[in-house]
């Protein structure tokens, strides 16, 4: 409770909250607002942002609404933001938690392979994996959780070394508590505060790495993703730059949301910072 | 001597997780749908399934994917990068040509994102929760939150298309024939879009790091110590301060040597730079594994080799770990 | 019975035009240097080893073919200065020219045609297999005669035809004895042609010069010609505009650039020089599906789809409807009147109610995966186009991107697709590169083959009979019988017709004079101040 009072009394915060706010209002009214299919031939291509009332953000080069595919993208965006750093998360305390806690061979194994994740730049993983195994919506999103996760790693594992020392852990022991206890009931709940406020970045992260992939035109061309629209806009560029840049504003919006929040968190579970 | 033995230590110590990286590459690159050989006949234009068939066996297609994994690793021990299907010579030569480019890119990069990041950040600092602060740590979360692409095609447009003032993409012009210092000239106007746009995320965080660890300092005893002895306060941020604010920043310069390669795929393509990123995308579109792996390989040395100058360096800086 | 002329052709396309005879009357001038647009790095720049424009656009100004083809479409001599075949077809002569040397002065002769022909066009050469299928022996009875025998009648028209793309001669001395696939002439090219190979810089550029020895006496003009390799399209208009590239061959700039530059007084954007590469968008069926080896549903799909609209709106003035296989650029043999199918969404509608598919829920009758081709941006934009056209009559469709690798394996080695968009190439005789879009029985993993599961024992006897027909006039009848069947059967329907576009800086002169100019070799070409 003292957290959540932190928190709103924090402008950084709330700014952050009211932008992705907006980004989860576009969301969930997108289906009223567009009801049609974004992606279907809404008129004639390229036509300029109010040049025609009927699409007051102009049509992209195949001839669909802009703002209907904004409004639907928001709901990609956060889809995808939002799985893959469910996903990330995941693997990430397991390999963090389980190195962290267990130590000696375990850690060293577990840390080498997240070393090799992190010495292989994880976009040229990506692009490798989206090569393999193709570019539906769903592949991409574990994709984009499968390279994210290392930092997790790494900093549930700093977590629980300074942990797992500490008496009640010892306690646990005494007490006969099987490890899978330790790990979950006791030691994890401490040390989540820190990757939580972790997860903001790399839910900043995974809308990035989706929007560069689309961008390159490696992201699924049936959904209405704002960094495909960045993608298509990209041949049209020296003429119709809009088709680029109005998408562009709404991911840059969508991630200072993200990391603000991310930021406002911080501040509110670290009090010992907050005055900074 | 004693430093070559610990660039060995670190060296070998990084050895599984390199070889961990090229044979899980090799493996997941055999589930790709098509090889470099479908890849060849889609720029040849096409040709019958006898001709296919010839490639793949030129290639060493036809083999088992054991036999072509240990002859790659075999190879490897030697030195050896193999050759590319695509480019039809030898990878390390393919390599070489492209690795200025990026070499060049990253570097100027670096030091113009953290040269940047630290100002800015000491400006912050100093006037903190000034105007001047809140200006700087705006556009700080701005630059964090902008995607790279987007800025560089938006930079684009702007100077090159409408206020014509850099070239919109390539690495110099060949058909001019500069020599000298219009050479040079040259490849920096080529070079500051592509520089600017990688180097934004890293700006940000550089002068996140840098008015953060200011802050932390400035409060701290030592500093006070060298205030109440008079020493001005330039003098105390330029030999205090910043000597200490410093750790964070190489660390950070260790952890960010992979990232910014995976960037430099994105800010390559934009651009059109004839660098490693790009080759590498285009690596993984053509199925060209050697060139694939060859890339890893040499960008997995990079990012090794960073890391031991910044451990060299965090030494220097910190005296407490020197040992 | 006769198709569009070549000029009706050209206004159609709405070519803006270099103005041919205010060029005719001005001196050449010499020197100068040459930017092109490189927008496909290549393995290779030996035209005898691949035949594809972005090996033509280098290496077809160094090595010569024996045959090109002059401005008004007939064969005209270049390394064969005369052929004749006997009557039966199975014997075809060629008189070499005389004098012409290599860039590395050793004499060219017989000997290097019959290698090149035995070794690479018989062997190697994509296209050039098929054609040279039936080559038993090149004769050299004196240095400069090459008698091609073949165990089948070669028509002499096919032959004259397909030579300019795939009769380009290597050296035997250089190539002779080593591994051809991996000979390093292959990237640094040894021809007879008016431009001499220096350089290929990977990534950044090659470049070739004035070849002092040429055969043409006092050509070329040019000192230089230099490939840039750009390949990202707008980047590459913008070198246009900058006058740092001063032609873009192939329709490799953006459609929007295209249309831009064709403002520009600047430029000429024109198909002229490229009559010889027209290429139609494909739309593949699969016959493995049920639903789509329903000539019903086939039709409907062709129905439902507003192809003026999509050319109108998508493509502009650089397209046009296609009516089968066969372009209406190739005078000899395009046929019209064959059956069509026009935009009509209600018969769509109807004929897969008849075919039996009914609405079901969301009105969606059945879905289908649609792989568009990965090059070319109006193959992505046609994709995009049927995804949203399909739509409207309830068939769902699922683009799946793939890269080039992933969909020549998926598409034509594992048949894991439901519909495939792409480009036909048609090279000046349907027998080089068209009719295997028909033929059954084409091997596992052939790309641009019948890979669709469709099989017609008529088909394929026509097409058999026409690639050995020696009388002109009967051949033209075959293939009259075979689009107006493969049109009525639709197991690939190729309703867009486009021919390469050229953007070209109006300094350049004699430039797009013959119809397949980008790929020839530039002898005359200059540079006006």
């Amino acid at each position: 409770m003292r957290a959540l009072r932190a928190f709103l009394h924090n402008p950084v915060a709330v700014a952050g909250a009211v932008l992705l706010g907006a980004v989860v209002l576009m969301a969930l009214v997108a289906p009223l607002v567009f009801p049609g299919d974004p992606l279907g031939l809404a008129g004639r291509p390229l036509q300029w942002p109010g040049a025609n009332p009927r699409f007051w953000l102009g049509t992209d080069p195949s001839g669909r609404d802009i703002a209907a595919q904004l409004f639907h993208g928001a709901r990609i965006s956060l889809l995808i933001g939002g799985t893959a750093t469910v996903i990330a998360v995941v693997i990430g305390i397991v390999f963090g938690a389980l190195a962290g806690f267990y130590g000696g061979v375990v850690d060293t194994v577990l840390m080498r392979v997240t070393e090799a994740f992190q010495t292989l730049p994880n976009f040229l993983l990506l692009l490798v994996l989206v090569a393999v195994f193709g570019s539906d919506l769903m592949t991409v999103v574990i994709a984009i959780g499968v390279v994210a996760w290392p930092p997790v790693a790494r900093l549930t594992r700093a977590e629980f070394l300074t942990l797992r020392e500490r008496d009640y852990v010892a306690a646990g022991r005494m007490q006969g508590l099987s490890d899978a206890h330790l790990i979950f009931r006791e030691v994890l709940p401490n040390a989540l505060p820190p990757v939580i406020v972790y997860a903001s970045v790399v839910m900043a992260v995974a809308i990035l790495l989706e929007s560069a992939l689309a961008f390159l035109q490696l992201s699924d061309p049936n959904v209405p993703s704002w960094g495909n629209l960045i993608g298509l806009g990209r041949t049209v560029l020296r003429s119709e730059w809009y088709v680029s840049a109005i998408p562009g504003v709404a991911i840059l919006l969508a991630i200072l949301g993200v990391s603000l929040v991310g930021q406002g968190l911080n501040d509110a579970l670290n009090p010992r910072l907050a005055s900074r | 001597m004693k430093l070559l033995a610990l660039a060995a230590r670190r060296l070998a110590a990084s050895l599984p997780a390199l070889l961990l990286i090229l044979i899980g590459l090799f493996l997941l690159l055999q589930l790709a749908p098509g090889d470099t050989v479908d890849a060849l006949m889609a720029q040849m234009g096409g040709g019958d399934a006898a001709i296919a068939a010839d490639l793949r066996r030129f290639y060493g297609l036809d083999l088992s994917v054991t036999a072509r994994l240990g002859a790659y690793l075999w190879r490897l021990v030697t030195l050896d990068l193999g050759f590319s299907a695509i480019y039809g010579k030898p990878v390390a030569s393919v390599i070489l040509e492209r690795l200025p480019a990026t070499l060049l890119l990253m570097m100027s990069a670096l030091f113009f994102a953290f040269s940047f990041g630290m100002a800015l950040g000491v400006v912050a600092a100093r006037r903190v929760n000034q105007w001047p602060d809140t200006l700087i740590s705006t556009l700080g979360l701005i630059f964090y939150a902008t995607p790279s692409f987007w800025f560089g095609l938006m930079a684009i447009v702007v100077f090159s298309v409408y206020l014509q003032w850099l070239p919109a993409g390539g690495f110099g012009d060949v058909a001019m024939g500069y020599t000298g210092w219009a050479a040079i000239w040259d490849t920096a106007t080529y070079l500051v879009l592509p520089v600017l746009t990688l180097a934004l995320i890293f700006l940000a965080i550089a002068l996140r790091i840098m008015r953060a660890s200011m802050l932390e300092v400035q409060g701290m005893d030592f500093v006070r110590t060298a205030r109440a002895k008079g020493l001005s306060e330039t003098r105390i941020v330029a030999r205090h301060v910043l000597r200490n604010a410093l750790l964070p920043m190489v660390t950070l310069i260790g952890l960010q040597a992979g990232t910014m390669l995976g960037g430099s795929v994105v800010v390559e393509s934009v651009f059109t730079l004839p660098g490693l990123g790009r080759l590498a995308y285009e690596s993984v579109v053509q199925r060209d594994l050697n060139t694939l792996l060859g890339i890893v390989f040499v960008s997995a040395l990079l990012v090794i080799a960073v890391n031991f100058v910044v451990d060299l360096l965090y030494a220097r800086l910190d005296p407490r770990i020197a040992g | 019975m006769s198709g569009p002329t070549r000029r009706e052709v050209f206004l159609m396309t709405g070519a803006a035009m270099v103005p041919a005879s205010a060029v005719a009357q001005e001196t050449p001038r010499r020197g100068g240097i040459l930017t092109v647009h490189f927008a496909t790095e290549q393995r290779i720049l030996n035209p005898s080893l691949q035949a594809s424009t972005g090996v033509y656009i280098v290496g077809g100004k160094i090595q010569e073919p024996l045959v090109d083809i002059d401005g008004a479409g007939n064969p005209t001599p270049v390394l064969a200065e005369s052929w004749e075949s006997t009557p039966d077809g199975r014997a075809i002569t060629f008189k070499l020219r005389q004098g012409v040397t290599w860039h590395d002065g050793r004499p060219f002769t017989s000997a290097d045609v019959q290698f090149t022909a035995m070794e690479m066009w018989k062997k190697i050469l994509n296209y050039g297999t098929a054609l040279q299928q039936f080559l038993t022996a090149v004769d050299t009875p004196d240095a400069h005669t090459a008698i091609f025998r073949y165990e089948r009648p070669m028509p002499l028209g096919l032959l004259l035809r397909a030579l300019p793309d795939l009769g380009y001669v290597s050296p035997k001395h250089i190539y002779e004895g080593t591994d051809i696939r991996q000979n390093p002439a292959n990237t640094a090219p040894i021809g007879t042609g008016p431009f001499k190979f220096l350089q290929y810089e990977r990534g950044q550029h090659i470049i070739a010069e004035r070849n002092p020895n040429y055969w043409r006496n006092g050509m070329p003009y040019l000192d230089r010609v230099v490939w840039r390799v750009v390949t990202d399209r707008a980047a590459a208009a913008a070198q246009m505009e900058a006058g740092q590239i001063l032609f873009s061959p192939y329709s490799s700039l953006a459609l929007a650039d295209l249309t831009r530059l064709s403002r520009d007084p600047r430029f000429a954007v024109t198909t002229r020089g490229n009559e010889g590469n027209a290429r139609t968008n494909t739309i593949e069926f699969n016959f493995r599906r049920p639903e789509l080896a329903d000539i019903r549903v086939r039709k409907a799909i062709a129905h439902a789809i507003n192809i003026p609209f999509f050319i109108e709106n998508f493509l502009g003035t650089y397209a046009k409807p296609g009516t089968g296989p066969i372009p209406s650029v190739s005078t000899d043999y395009y046929t019209p009147g064959s059956p069509q199918y026009g935009f009509d969404r209600a018969l769509a509608n109807r004929l897969l109610d008849e075919a039996g598919h009914r609405r079901g829920a969301g009105g969606v009758r059945f879905s289908l995966r649609l792989s568009p081709a990965p090059w070319g941006e109006d193959i992505s934009l046609f994709a995009t186009f049927i995804q949203q056209s399909l739509g409207e009559v309830g068939i769902r469709v699922e683009i799946v991107r793939l890269d080039a690798a992933g969909f020549l394996r998926t598409v034509y080695n594992d048949h894991n697709f439901d519909l495939a968009s792409g480009w036909h190439q048609y090279r000046n005789d349907p027998a080089v590169s068209t009719t295997v879009w028909y033929r059954s029985g084409s091997p596992q993993g052939a790309p641009w083959t019948n890979q669709f599961g469709w099989t017609d024992a008529a088909i394929d006897r026509v097409i058999d009979d026409a690639a050995t027909e020696v009388d002109p006039a009967k051949r033209r009848a075959l293939y009259g019988e075979f689009v107006t069947r493969v049109q009525n059967e639709l197991p690939v329907w190729m309703p867009i017709e486009q021919i390469f576009l050229s953007v070209f800086n109006r300094r350049m002169r004699n430039a797009g004079n013959t119809p397949r100019w980008a790929s020839s070799s530039w002898h005359d070409t200059w540079l006006a101040p």
